[in-house]
């Protein structure tokens, strides 16, 4: 975001996030003690796009993992066998974006999963039966604008949900209405009311993959990803 | 209570940062971990540490060491039964012992999920454990059965355990990959009609649906799907009757027909094609939150089902 990326040692980064996939299934950890999770198969594609190597990775690996982590739902979970979870649901499908690959996706199934996942008072939940919290104005409705279904939702009452969890004193935003605020959630919060399409303030577009301001991801030359996505999706 | 925190904070890390791998750095480690679990880089630190001891090189004494590891991840997992870090060092913990209990901690991860049946950090640790059980049994046949029995208790005890039932969807596809066509059926039928007692429990609840929905991929005929998807439109009429305004159900009898049009045009007949829309127009005016979805659904079926409605 401050167009300091050259400060970056590009081949020490790449050859680190290389050296994290394991050559064999495909899967990627964290770090070195080999804690595998689909968080770490975005987190690897969106980090080596900023360097334009998304193909020192091997990306079929990669896509292979995402997609053996699918579930009956539709949704993407931690780890082939893991159950879906928004969180999961997002980063697969930001991994997906990037790798080219959102048409193994099945936009059907999980556009109806991410739409149930806002509850009477507007907010999101994670996964069925769990409380809301302003986080998944990210988790689910960046999953739901790679998949053109932002509009599944109501959007006017998950702005009113997001805006209650304010700290009307100290500011920031927090999980929930009466909850402490802290950066995570105000940061999400933030960039739920903007997909949201909320016109109460002045808000930048913000791009669904990686959580930047669309315009320093069209700058990054990154957002190809959108031309990419299955014809059927671009209505 | 904070000074005493960052007070022995600041001690893990300089003994860290010197490389001190001894007894009393473990014992730093463990007492900083007792007031937070979250601190992975002194997870990673501790797990640096055993490696250094001579105990490790041992394989006796190493056991020891790890089995009074797992003694102390479990005195301090109800701190916080959904810490990533201590899950995983758990693993790590059964991953280094030279004579893992894989059944011990089947028999323990059964506990925790008493203790929170949705806790997916427990189903990814038992699933991990099922594992390990599975490589080292001549029967793995045995295993996925007995850990698909494990499943419907669960389901019994709540029909809407959805981590029960994800489980459950994982399971299937093995078991009836070990049946005859015959079996196949006859365990695919009491799948159904499981599925829909979960329904008939709450039908409110999506995710019974959805599993419903992937039983019809698990049919291999194209007649099994059709008969199916009649025998939920069936299902559905019995709860409208029951409550004619019910959002799920009538969702479901939409995406129902909308599901044998894409197995067979011409299996929906124009009535009920009729009745899509009448419901879609109910559905819009029960369902403030997902009038976009509708309207979606409605403009898609409009152009499908042009001629004649």
């Amino acid at each position: 975001m401050y167009d300091e990326l050259g400060r970056v040692d590009k081949d020490k980064v790449v050859g680190y996030v290389r050296g994290l996939q394991d050559p064999v299934t495909g899967e990627v950890s964290g770090d070195s003690w080999g804690e595998k999770d689909t968080r770490f198969a975005f987190i690897s594609l969106a980090i080596l796009s900023f360097f334009d190597s998304v193909d020192s990775i091997d990306v079929t690996g990669v896509v292979g993992y995402v997609e053996r982590s699918m579930n009956y739902d539709g949704g993407f979970g931690s780890e082939p066998g893991g159950e879906s979870h928004s969180a999961q649901v997002f980063t697969c499908l930001a991994a997906l974006a990037i790798a080219r690959k959102l048409e193994i996706v099945d936009r059907e199934r999980l556009s109806r999963w991410l739409a149930e996942r806002q509850l009477k008072c507007g907010g999101l939940n994670g996964r069925p039966q769990k409380l809301e919290d302003v986080c998944y104005s990210w988790w689910v409705l960046s999953s739901l604008k790679i998949l053109g279904r932002v509009h599944w939702v109501d959007c006017e009452r998950l702005c009113g949900f997001i805006l209650s969890a304010q700290d009307p004193v100290a500011g920031g935003i927090a999980d929930r209405p009466g909850d402490m605020a802290d950066v995570y959630h105000t940061c999400f919060g933030i960039a739920g009311l903007s997909l949201a399409g909320f016109e109460g303030f002045d808000l930048e577009q913000v791009d669904p993959v990686y959580c930047m301001p669309v315009s320093v991801v069209e700058r990054a030359g990154l957002r190809g990803w959108i031309d990419s996505r299955p014809e059927s999706w671009k209505d | 209570r904070v000074e005493k925190y960052c007070l022995l904070n600041t001690q893990v890390m300089t003994l860290r940062a010197q490389k001190k791998y001894t007894e009393e750095a473990l014992a730093a480690t463990k007492r900083l971990l007792e007031l937070n679990t979250e601190l992975h880089t002194v997870w990673n630190y501790r797990r640096e540490i055993f490696g250094h001891l001579d105990e490790w090189r041992d394989a006796e004494k190493k056991q020891a060491l790890l089995e009074q590891e797992l003694e102390f991840l479990l005195e301090i997992i109800m701190k916080n039964i959904k810490s990533y870090w201590m899950w995983n060092h758990r693993t790590w913990a059964l991953c280094q012992l030279p004579s893992p209990s894989w059944d011990g901690e089947l028999r323990l991860v059964a506990k925790l999920l008493a203790v929170d049946a949705r806790n997916f950090h427990g189903w990814d640790y038992r699933r991990f454990v099922v594992a390990r059980i599975r490589e080292a049994s001549d029967d793995a046949a045995a295993v996925d059965r007995s850990e698909f029995l494990f499943t419907t208790e669960q389901i019994n005890r709540d029909c809407a355990n959805h981590s029960a039932w994800h489980n459950r969807s994982k399971l299937l596809p093995a078991i009836l990959s070990e049946l005859s066509e015959e079996k196949r059926q006859e365990v695919i039928d009491k799948e159904v009609d499981l599925i829909l007692n979960a329904i008939y429990t709450d039908p409110d609840d999506q995710n019974a649906w959805l599993y419903h929905e992937w039983l019809l991929d698990v049919q291999t005929t194209a007649e099994a799907k059709r008969a199916l998807l009649r025998n939920k439109v069936s299902a559905i009429r019995e709860f409208l009757e029951l409550e004619e305004d019910s959002k799920r159900p009538l969702i479901e009898l939409v995406d129902a027909f909308v599901a044998m049009d894409d197995l067979q045009p011409g299996l929906v007949s124009d009535a009920e094609k009729k009745e899509c829309f009448a419901v879609l127009a109910k559905l819009r005016s029960i369902d403030a939150y997902h009038v976009g979805k509708y309207a979606d659904t409605e403009a898609m079926l409009r152009k499908r089902w042009a001629a004649g409605v």
